[in-house]
C-alpha cells in the first residue's frame, strides 16, 4: 500500500470512529442498564416536528459521550480563556454578575426575543393588580429590587468609573410611568446611590455580595428598613407590639453566579465570600422568626426574598427584617424568579392566603421588567369567597 | 437537520455512509431518500413541498426534450417549469413581505389594516428553488441532456449535503456525476478532512463571533468602538459561518462521490468589490451571472444597459437573500459599488494605492454592507451607522457592554478569525493531501470542536433563513 493511501485511509478510519463512538456507547449502555436503545424510540411515535424535537434532545442529553465530556470542556474553557459561560461574566477586582441582568441595561427597549415583554405591559398587570386588590379594600406596596449592575456599574467595567449618567435609564423611565398611574412604589435605586456616594461605603458594606446576583445583608436591611417606614408614612400599617431582636451569624459561601456557570469544580478557583448576616428571633423566646399565615401583610417576590430567609441562616432575609421593623409578623408567597406572574398564579390558587389581608407588598427584581418568567401577564385574584 | 447537530453527526452520517457503501446499485435513489429525512426533520411536510418542485421541473425537462417539440412549446415549457418554480419561491418567502408593505401602504392612505396572513419560510426553499430552475435551463439551452431518471434528479435537487444553504450546484456542473462518480480513498479523505475544518470553522469560531455580534446588534446605541467590534465580529462570523458550510457541504459530498465547485477563495483578501464577488458565494454570483445578468444582454447591449443590467442583478441578489428592505438596500449598496468600478474600468477608486490599504478598503466597504444584512430594519441600520460614526452617543446601560464584549476569550478568538480571514490558503486547497502533521492538527480540531458543540447551545447556520 502506497504511504499517501496508507494516511487518508488511517483519517478515514479515525473519523469513522468517532462518529461512531457515540451511538455505540449510548446503545451499549442502554442494553447495559437492559433499557431499550434509546436510538430506537424514533420508530415508536409519529414523526412530528414536536416529536422529533424531544427525541433529538433526550438523544443528545441522554448520551454518556455527552453528560462526560462536556464538564471537561466547560473546565478547558474555563482555565484556558476564562469562560465563564453563557450565564455569568466577570467584572473587576473578583466581581461576577449575572448575564441577564446585564442584557436588560445593555439592549433595546423593545424585545430582542420572543417572550420578553415591554414596559407597557409591565405597567398593565401592575395597575391591574393593584386595582384588583383596591376593589377588595388591599393596598399594594410596589418595591423593584435594582440589579446588581444597575448599582455596582463601575464593577463590571472601568468604563463605568466616574459615570455621569444611570445605567438603568429604562427602568427610571417605568418606575415614572408608574408614578404616574399612582402606584405607590419604594424606590430603592435612589436610596442605593445615595449610601454609595458616602465615602464610607466599600468591602463588609457593600449593598451587593461579590459573586452573587442578590443583595448583602446590609443592602437587603436597609431595603427593608425604607419599606417599613414607607407602610408607616402612608398610614397602611401600624407598628406592632412584637419584640424581636437580631441573632449576628457570620456565613462563609460562594454566589449563585458561581453556581451557575456549571463549571465542575469552580468553587476551587474562588474563595467563599465571608458575610455577616443576622437572624431575626423573638426577644422574649430566643425563637426565630416565622411567618404567620394570619397576617395582614403578604409579601410577594422573587429569590431577593429567598436569600438568608430560607437559604442559610434562615429567617434572616428581607420578610423577617421587614416583619422585625414593623414589629409584627408578616406572611410571604416567594417564587425564585417568578416575581413577574407566578407569585401571582401561585396566589390565585391559594386563596386562603389572602384571607384578612390589608396590604400586599410586591418585590421583583429589575431585569424581570423584560425578562420576567411567563411575561407580565393579567392574573386574577382567587375568589374572595374561598379566601377563608 | 444540521451538520453541526448530535444527531447528524453520530447517528445520521455514519447510518447513511454505512449503508450507501454496502448498497451495490440504488445508491442515488438510497441518497434521495435520506435527503428527504433530513430534510423533513425540520418540518416533515415541506417534502412534499420540494418533491412537487422537483416533480414540476423533471415533467418541464421532459416537455423540452420530448421528439418533435417545437420551439414555442419547448419556451411555453420552459416558461411553464420556471413560472411554478419562481411563484413557490415568491408565495413561501415573499407573500409576508408584499402583505406587511401593503398594510403600511394603506395606513399611509389613512385606510384601514387587513390580516397578515402568516407564512412559513420553507428552509433552503431559495436553493433548492435555483438549482431545480438551472435544470430547466440548462436542458432547454442544451448544456445538459435531460436526466434519464426521475430518482437520479429528485436525488440532485434534495441532495442533503448541499440542500439547505448551498453552495449552489448547477445541473450542468453535475449531470455526469448523477450518472456516475468516482468513489476512492482519496476523494473520501479529502472530503472527510473538509468537513472538519468546515465543521472547527462553525463551531470554534463562527458561533462565538456570533454571541460578540448578537450583543452588539442588539444593544441601544453602542458605543463607537463596541459598535466597530460587533461588525468586525459579524463579518466573521458570517464568513466562517457560511464558508464552514459550504466546506462540510463539499467535503460532504465527496464522501458519496461527487465534487462540488468552492464557493469561497479568500474574499476578505479582495481588493476591489468586483474582486470581493468573484470570492464571495462564488456559486451564487456566477448563478446570477449565468441565469440573470447574461439573458438580461450582461454588457454586450451597452454601458448604461451593462450598469443596469448590474443593478438588476445585485438587487434581485438583496432580495434572494430575504424579504426585507434591508436586503434590498445590500443589493443596491452592492450594486452602485460595482457599477462605479465599472465605470472605472473594474478597477476600485482606491486602486492605486498598496495592496494591504486596499484591502482594508475594500474590508470597510464590506462591513458597511454587513451592517444593512444584520440589521432587522432600516432604523436600526442607519442606528447603527450612527453608532459606528459617533453620530449617536452610547445611552444608558450600553457602555456595560465592554464587559461582556472584550473578555480574553473573544479577543484571542478575534484575532485568530483575523488571522485565517486575512490569509490566503483556503480549506479547499489545503484538504486534497493529507500528511500526518495534517492529519494530527485535523483530528485534534475534530475532537476540540465536537466538546464544545456539546457545551454550545443549538446554533443554527446564519443562511439557514435564506
Amino acid at each position: 500500500m502506497k504511504p499517501e493511501k496508507r494516511k487518508q485511509l488511517f483519517l478515514i478510519g479515525i473519523f469513522l470512529a468517532i462518529l461512531l463512538a457515540e451511538g455505540v456507547t449510548h446503545t451499549t449502555m442502554d442494553l447495559m442498564k437492559n433499557q431499550r436503545p434509546v436510538a430506537a424510540d424514533l420508530f415508536l411515535q409519529v414523526p412530528s416536528q414536536e416529536n422529533l424535537r424531544n427525541y433529538e434532545e433526550n438523544l443528545e442529553e441522554g448520551s454518556w459521550l455527552v453528560q462526560n465530556l462536556r464538564p471537561v470542556m466547560q473546565v478547558l474553557r474555563f482555565a484556558v480563556l476564562g469562560d465563564l459561560g453563557k450565564k455569568a461574566v466577570a467584572g473587576r477586582e473578583g466581581w461576577l454578575f449575572y448575564d441577564l441582568g446585564i442584557q436588560y441595561l445593555t439592549e433595546r427597549s423593545q424585545p430582542v426575543r420572543p417572550g420578553e415583554s415591554t414596559p407597557d405591559e409591565v405597567v398593565e398587570a401592575i395597575v391591574s393588580f393593584r386595582d384588583r386588590l383596591a376593589e377588595r379594600g388591599i393596598h399594594l406596596l410596589v418595591v423593584p429590587a435594582p440589579g446588581k449592575a444597575s448599582v455596582y456599574p463601575e464593577m463590571l467595567t472601568a468604563r463605568a468609573l466616574n459615570l455621569d449618567h444611570p445605567v438603568n435609564v429604562r427602568t427610571l423611565q417605568l418606575l415614572e410611568q408608574l408614578e404616574n398611574e399612582a402606584i405607590e412604589l419604594v424606590n430603592l435605586f435612589d436610596l442605593y446611590q445615595s449610601e454609595k456616594n458616602k465615602d464610607s461605603i466599600s468591602g463588609p458594606n457593600n449593598l451587593y455580595l461579590i459573586q452573587d446576583t442578590h443583595w448583602s445583608p446590609k443592602g437587603m436591611e436597609m431595603a427593608a428598613e425604607k419599606v417599613a417606614n414607607r407602610l408607616q408614612e402612608l398610614g397602611w400599617v401600624e407598628k406592632g407590639n412584637t419584640d424581636y431582636g437580631l441573632k449576628e451569624v457570620p456565613l462563609s459561601r460562594h454566589g449563585d453566579v458561581i453556581r451557575m456557570t456549571q463549571i465542575p469544580g469552580i468553587d476551587d478557583w474562588y474563595e467563599p465570600e465571608t458575610i455577616q448576616a443576622s437572624q431575626v428571633v423573638r426577644k422574649e423566646s430566643g425563637e426565630i422568626y416565622a411567618d404567620d399565615p394570619h397576617s395582614e401583610i403578604l409579601v410577594l417576590g422573587d429569590s431577593f426574598l429567598r436569600i438568608y430567609e430560607h437559604d442559610e441562616p434562615g429567617s434572616g432575609g428581607f420578610v423577617a427584617h421587614l416583619a422585625r421593623d414593623l414589629g409584627k409578623p408578616l406572611t410571604s408567597i416567594i417564587n425564585d424568579g417568578g416575581a413577574s406572574t407566578l407569585v401571582r398564579q401561585e396566589l390565585y390558587r391559594k386563596p386562603e392566603m389572602l384571607a384578612g389581608k390589608k396590604v400586599v407588598i410586591w418585590e421583583f427584581v429589575e431585569r424581570d421588567i423584560r425578562f420576567g418568567t411567563e411575561g407580565w401577564q393579567d392574573v386574577p385574584l382567587p375568589d374572595a369567597n374561598q379566601e377563608i | 437537520m444540521v451538520f453541526t447537530s448530535h444527531i447528524f453527526l453520530f447517528y445520521f452520517l455514519p447510518f447513511v455512509l454505512f449503508v450507501y457503501y454496502l448498497l451495490p446499485r440504488g445508491r442515488n435513489f438510497f441518497l434521495l431518500c435520506a435527503s428527504y429525512v433530513f430534510y423533513g426533520w425540520w418540518q416533515p411536510w415541506f417534502v412534499f413541498l420540494m418533491f412537487f418542485a422537483t416533480w414540476v421541473n423533471y415533467l418541464g425537462g421532459i416537455a423540452i426534450t420530448r421528439p418533435g417539440a417545437t420551439g414555442r412549446s419547448r419556451k411555453l415549457a420552459l416558461t411553464l417549469s420556471v413560472g411554478v418554480s419562481l411563484s413557490l419561491l415568491g408565495f413561501f418567502k415573499y407573500f409576508m413581505f408584499l402583505e406587511n408593505n401593503l398594510n403600511d401602504l394603506l395606513a399611509l392612505l389613512g385606510s384601514e389594516n387587513f390580516s397578515i396572513y402568516v407564512v412559513t419560510l420553507p428552509i433552503g426553499i431559495s436553493f433548492y428553488i435555483f438549482q431545480s430552475l438551472s435544470y430547466s435551463v440548462d436542458v432547454y439551452r442544451g448544456e445538459s441532456p435531460p436526466v434519464r431518471s426521475f430518482f437520479d434528479f429528485a436525488c440532485y435537487v434534495a441532495l442533503f449535503p448541499q440542500l439547505i444553504a448551498g453552495p449552489i450546484v448547477r445541473y450542468n456542473t453535475i449531470a455526469d456525476q448523477l450518472v456516475e462518480r468516482d468513489h476512492t480513498v482519496q476523494k473520501f479523505s479529502s472530503g472527510t478532512a473538509l468537513f472538519i475544518l468546515g465543521f472547527a470553522k462553525k463551531i470554534l469560531l463562527a458561533n462565538p463571533m456570533g454571541e460578540i455580534a448578537d450583543s452588539v446588534f442588539a444593544a441601544n446605541s453602542p458605543a463607537t468602538i463596541d459598535a466597530w467590534f460587533g461588525v468586525t465580529a459579524y463579518a466573521f462570523q458570517i464568513y466562517f459561518d457560511f464558508s464552514g458550510y459550504s466546506d462540510m457541504a463539499i467535503g460532504l459530498g465527496r464522501m458519496f462521490g461527487f465534487e462540488f465547485l468552492r464557493n469561497f477563495n479568500a474574499p476578505y483578501l479582495a481588493d476591489s468589490i468586483t474582486d470581493f464577488w468573484r470570492r464571495w458565494h462564488i456559486s451564487l454570483s456566477t448563478f446570477l451571472r449565468d441565469y440573470l445578468y447574461i439573458p438580461l444582454g450582461g454588457n454586450r447591449k451597452g454601458t448604461r444597459r451593462t450598469y443596469l443590467n448590474l443593478a438588476i442583478v445585485m438587487l434581485l441578489g438583496g432580495l434572494w437573500h430575504g424579504a426585507s428592505w434591508v436586503f434590498v438596500i445590500w443589493g443596491a449598496y452592492h450594486g452602485a459599488l460595482l457599477c462605479f468600478e465599472r465605470w472605472r474600468g473594474k478597477e476600485s477608486l482606491y486602486n492605486s494605492l498598496p495592496r494591504p490599504v486596499r484591502v482594508a478598503i475594500t474590508f470597510v466597504l464590506v462591513l458597511f454592507s454587513w451592517v444593512l444584512f444584520r440589521s432587522p430594519d432600516i432604523q436600526q441600520a442607519f442606528d447603527f451607522f450612527g453608532a459606528m460614526f459617533g453620530v449617536l452617543k452610547p445611552e444608558g446601560g450600553s457602555i456595560l457592554l465592554a464587559a461582556e464584549l472584550y473578555t480574553r476569550g473573544h479577543l484571542v478568538l478575534m484575532a485568530i478569525c483575523a488571522a485565517f480571514a486575512f490569509q490566503p490558503l483556503q480549506a479547499f486547497d489545503w484538504a486534497p493531501t493529507i500528511t500526518w502533521k495534517k492529519m494530527v492538527i485535523l483530528i485534534l480540531l475534530f475532537l476540540v470542536a465536537i466538546m464544545m458543540m456539546f457545551v454550545q447551545a443549538f446554533n443554527p447556520f446564519l443562511y439557514f433563513q435564506f
